[in-house]
């Protein structure tokens, strides 16, 4: 098992290697400089060499990749180019934001999907699975800003029982959760749909296995075999999901952040692409890429503890 | 010899085809994801003969009516007509989802061809920079690249094809590492058939249904991609009507009229709900093994 996980572990960190100098080089390649957007066209060349300098671009490009990567390692991304901040700072700052409407939104999806889903497989082909087999599809295609905006138009400015911007007041609990309700309902609604199948067509092929018939054949109670036995097994695909689906929800919360002026990464970004403040921009997609990476890690790590025939596969 | 099985295997894929769409049609749920998918294409490639007004003319006297029967769904704020905006708003959406889905599926089924048939070492090299490039979430990598170059369709259509082609690589590779050791091909094989003679006449009809359906369910995520960057101004420049940035009007407007978000976003539900449909209806058809896969 601590084999798996370091060979998983590894696996991580040669992605995120080759995915930090991807990134690098991609900016490297495409057509526009960051010394141009950030100054304007009408910079002078004193101005353009004084910031190329400041930023390492004057040096060769496998220079300027390492450099890179020992600054990031030293926590350092560079600096805000107009407040003079260091870029890890204001990431730091609005992650927090961003995590947490995350996390609200897949738990509430997460717990509401998985008992819908197994609602669905114990009662199978019944009038009730059925109804949860249409509502599901029906909200999983459902984009994420457009429930959004659906849910903004009336919940905020139509009826006016939640607010419409901003994540509440600092230190003020309650009112935080408030201002996460309509932004949550947004990201989490196509989770519900995606896991309520996904739990239901696993737990169905769980249900069949050897294992549960022996405990049927023994007599243990239906409900005690669907929860403690078969439930164990058929949260596995959602733990994998959820964690490569990582990449979804961030790209969610970019929209849902800007739809309720929420303060968070997907904010940040979009802020500094529209003041042209390139490091802040180059930052933050640099944060979302790890946290991308450790959650999918995490999901096959914690696959591997609930279910050794996984270890063995990978 | 071999122009007769590659005519039985005209004839086969032939009524393979007919048979498919058979079943789809008898699916309710295929039925009404074909009615919906062939309605908006229709009315994407329609659009100019259909739009009662012209997209991006203004009038401003008209500007932000409700819905009459002069405009069905009111004007936006320049007094442009948000249904014509709408029907026309669906061609930018199939313009950006075409050639990004063809050229994510050329590109995955070569590589995950090559992966799953090829020596070991590629196999691990192609893997690992497919799981490279996923480690990227989409919008933010878009972003970041919109940064740089400016806004524009070309390079949304790059950004998402880029990161699609390993959600195709993967399965093909997949399909093509348990074709491979089939008896099948090995026959194939020790008859002395070339690597690219098995590859197009055996492996690639076996994993194109399964890619068919993988694009069904993609294109709603890819047309959702684009109206959201346009959404935040990062896709189709004005005046040129994409859904999102007929929502994006509708966003700065919204306590003045509610029309515009709520045509804009009806065609984006109507789209992923009509491709949805079909993908799922399609996924039965071709491989009921598939059943509760893939997102």
């Amino acid at each position: 098992m601590i084999g798996y996980i370091f060979k998983r572990l590894g696996l991580a960190a040669i992605i995120t290697v080759l995915a930090v100098t991807l990134l690098f080089l991609i900016i490297h390649m495409i057509p526009g400089d960051p010394i141009t957007t950030m100054l304007g066209p009408r910079a002078t060349p004193e101005l353009r060499a004084a910031l190329e300098e400041r930023m390492g671009l004057d040096k060769p490009l496998p220079i300027q990749i390492v450099l890179f990567f020992t600054n990031m390692l030293r926590g350092d991304l560079g600096t805000d180019v107009f407040s003079g901040r260091a870029v890890t700072a204001i990431v730091f700052g609005q992650l927090p934001y961003t995590l947490a409407l995350i996390f609200v939104s897949i738990t509430w999806a997460a717990i509401l999907g998985i008992t819908l889903g197994c609602y669905s497989a114990v009662n199978r082909n019944s009038l009730g699975d059925r109804l949860a087999g249409i509502l599901s599809v029906s909200v999983i295609a459902v984009p994420a800003f457009v429930v959004s905006l659906y849910s903004l138009l009336l919940f905020a400015v139509k009826l006016k029982w939640f607010p419409a911007i901003g994540a509440g007041e600092p230190g003020n609990l309650p009112d935080q959760f408030w201002h996460l309700v309509l932004p949550s309902l947004a990201i989490g609604l196509s989770w519900v749909g995606y896991i309520a199948r996904l739990v239901r067509a696993s737990m169905l092929e769980v249900l069949g296995e050897g294992h549960i018939r022996t405990a049927r054949a023994f007599g243990l109670p239906k409900s005690w075999i669907t929860y403690k036995y078969a439930l164990r097994l058929a949260i596995l695909p959602t733990v994998t999901v959820i964690g490569v689906g990582m990449g979804f929800l961030l790209s969610a919360a970019v929209f849902t952040e800007i739809v309720f002026s929420r303060p968070g990464l997907g904010k940040l970004v979009i802020d500094s692409i529209t003041t042209r403040n390139y490091p802040v921009v180059m930052g933050s997609v640099l944060f979302s890429t790890l946290i991308f990476v450790a959650s999918t890690t995490l999901a096959d790590i914690i696959n591997a503890l609930l279910d050794p025939r996984t270890r063995k596969g990978s | 010899m071999t122009s007769d099985v590659g005519k039985m295997n005209e004839t086969k894929s032939r009524s393979e085809l007919s048979d498919i769409f058979y079943h789809l049609v008898r699916d309710p749920l295929g039925l009404v994801g074909l009615i919906i998918v062939g309605l908006i294409v229709f009315s994407a490639i329609f659009a100019p003969w259909i739009v009662p007004y012209d997209p991006i003319a203004m009038n401003i006297p008209d500007r932000m009516q409700g819905p009459s029967l002069s405009h069905l769904v009111g004007t936006d704020q320049l007094g442009r007509d948000t249904f014509s905006r709408v029907i026309m708003g669906g061609r930018v959406a199939l313009q950006v989802a075409i050639p990004t889905i063809g050229g994510a599926i050329t590109i995955g089924l070569i590589l995950g061809m090559i992966a799953g048939y090829g020596p070991k070492w590629l196999d691990n090299v192609i893997v690992l920079l497919f799981d490279t490039v996923r480690s990227f979430p989409t919008v933010m990598f878009a972003l970041a690249v919109v940064a740089l170059v400016g806004p524009s369709l070309n390079t949304v259509i790059l950004v998402i094809m880029v990161t699609s082609i390993p959600t195709y690589g993967r399965v093909v590779r997949t399909l093509t590492q348990s074709l491979r050791n089939s008896e099948f091909i090995e026959a194939e094989r020790s008859l002395g058939a070339s690597v690219f003679r098995i590859m197009r006449v055996h492996i690639l009809p076996n994993v194109i249904g399964p890619i068919a359906v993988l694009a069904a369910m993609d294109i709603p995520t890819v047309i959702g991609l684009e109206a959201g960057l346009s959404f935040l101004g990062m896709g189709v420049k004005p005046p040129t009507p994409s859904w999102g940035s007929l929502l994006n009007d509708g966003y700065n407007l919204i306590r003045n009229t509610p029309w515009l978000i709520i045509a804009g976003g009806i065609p984006l539900i109507l789209t992923t709900l009509g491709f949805t449909f079909l993908g799922e209806a399609l996924r039965d058809v071709v491989d009921p093994k598939l059943r509760g896969r893939g997102k």
